[in-house]
């Protein structure tokens, strides 16, 4: 099998903006995102990441938009960049060669939601719940509007399901089932119900009187998670069709892995012997050693428990000269869509030669050793990248990505 | 709230997206392009806005937006 798949797009809706440049530049500023969210209101919790401005209309057509949920309006708009950005155009292709793998967890929640207020109020139901809700559609609505006609999935491994979608799909590549493969992840949680849920486990920050302060990975005061919604989409590519089409090529991703805990539902396993699995079979996957490692863009979720277990495993396995920084203090934690958008800011790390740094970071956690970047971003040139995503279910996700 | 012809015109426009120049008494939904969950969405919309109870079969795809008027108008009068 050729391990032979590159990057020649990416596509970008997050809280940090909408489209890469606008990512980038709020990324790299490292201006947090978080805010008090009204859909909130007398909730533990009542602040999140959120897109603001995000209109799908012009990209999906009015008569279309309206029977999207969130999580799949912005995962299309992201994947019209990321085609653009490629240089592929739909029209033209053949599209029985391109696959879609998107990862998912909570689908359409807040469709979810609302129609079970109708329900209780006695009122219809949409017709359009069940195919705005389920979570698979993700992925079949980017089919239809792009007539990606090749394998079509949704991978669903909760924080790490787009760390997983890019595996899977460099893997459809590898495999010659595809050309050309939309992966990515996209998720819009940001409603009551979910907000509630990850409240009550424990798990999110209860800085309600500085939200812009809650998301502060590797910080000796963080408290837990910011909830973020947002899509990442990352055109892969058999290198030797990118190269056959006179594509430019961002990155290579060069390398992946992917373990579980097997060991507690959301508690990671504490020795982290499985990321550390994951780590080193992604790296040896990709042809290069721990020392090779420049950058490292964290699963660094601003937990108390992910944040130290992370360093430490990364410490171990890659000793401490990597740059290492986490981007959810930006733009808080995008779920399933986390893995995705992350190794797209790798890509971007190694295109520009920078790497953002960790948004609130002021005072490092004593017992983290790393070398993390803060206050300003840092220029340092960047050949290999690798970003971790971690989910409930014990999931590990990693992505090693080089320059071409 | 009456049913007429400028009331289910502006359901179509506002919640279904359908451009307002398509729309005239004597075009029926499958002319609009409205696939069967949309028409069961548009019945929805109506359900919601004149708080009446309209079934799947009250309302068919070949219908005109005239026929649809006279055909919720009755169910109005009935209700």
């Amino acid at each position: 099998m050729s391990r032979d798949v590159v990057v020649t797009g990416i596509g970008l809706v997050t809280p940090a903006g909408i489209g890469v440049a606008e990512n980038w530049r709020r990324v790299c500023a490292g201006k947090p995102t978080a805010a008090h969210n009204a859909e909130l209101d007398g909730l533990d919790v009542d602040f999140a990441c959120t897109i603001s401005g995000f209109n799908a209309e012009p990209v999906i057509g009015s008569r279309k938009a309206w029977r999207m949920d969130r999580c799949t309006q912005i995962a299309v708009v992201a994947a019209a960049e990321a085609l653009a950005d490629a240089g592929l155009d739909p029209s033209s292709w053949d599209g029985a060669r391109v696959g879609v793998v998107i990862g998912g967890t909570v689908g359409g929640c807040a469709t979810v939601e609302a129609q079970h207020h109708r329900l209780l109020n006695h009122q219809s139901l949409s017709p359009m719940f069940l195919p705005a809700a389920l979570v698979n559609m993700v992925a079949g609505e980017i089919a239809m509007q792009f007539k990606a006609g090749g394998p079509n999935l949704v991978t669903s491994a909760a924080c790490a399901s787009g760390a997983m979608a890019l595996g899977i799909g460099r893997m459809l590549l590898a495999a010659d089932m595809c050309d050309v493969v939309l992966t990515g992840g996209s998720e819009a949680g940001v409603t009551p119900l979910f907000v509630s849920g990850f409240a009550r486990m424990g798990a999110l920050s209860k800085r309600r009187d500085d939200p812009a302060a809650a998301s502060r990975p590797f910080d000796a005061d963080r408290d837990g998670f910011v909830m973020g919604e947002g899509a990442g989409v990352v055109v892969l590519e058999q290198g030797a069709h990118a190269r056959a089409r006179g594509a430019h090529v961002h990155a290579v991703l060069s390398g992946f892995a992917a373990t579980d805990d097997a060991h507690h539902p959301t508690a990671p396993e504490p020795s982290g012997a499985a990321v550390e699995r994951a780590i080193r079979t992604a790296l040896a996957d990709a042809d290069v050693s721990a020392a090779d490692v420049d950058h490292v863009n964290a699963h660094g979720t601003s937990t108390p428990y992910n944040d130290l277990a992370e360093a430490r495993v990364l410490r171990r396995t890659l000793g401490g000269r990597a740059c290492v920084t986490s981007t959810k203090g930006v733009t808080g934690h995008l779920l399933s869509a986390a893995g995705a958008v992350e190794a797209a800011y790798c890509v971007l790390a190694i295109k520009h030669g920078i790497v953002p740094p960790t948004a609130n970071l002021d005072r490092q956690d004593t017992q983290i050793d790393l070398d993390i970047a803060r206050g300003a971003p840092r220029r340092l040139p960047v050949r290999v990248a690798m970003s971790n995503s971690f989910g409930f279910g014990g999931h590990n996700a990693v992505v090693v990505v080089t320059a071409p | 709230m009456s049913v007429d012809f400028t009331l289910l015109k502006e359901l179509l426009v506002t919640r279904l997206r359908v451009p307002a120049e398509l729309i005239g008494p004597d075009v029926t939904f499958e002319d609009l392009e409205l696939d069967s969950l949309a028409l069961v969405e548009f019945l929805t919309v109506v359900e919601d806005e004149l708080g009446l109870c309209v079934a799947e079969e009250d309302v068919a795809a070949h219908f005109t937006v005239a026929q649809a008027v006279e055909a919720l108008a009755d169910k109005a009068v009935r209700s």
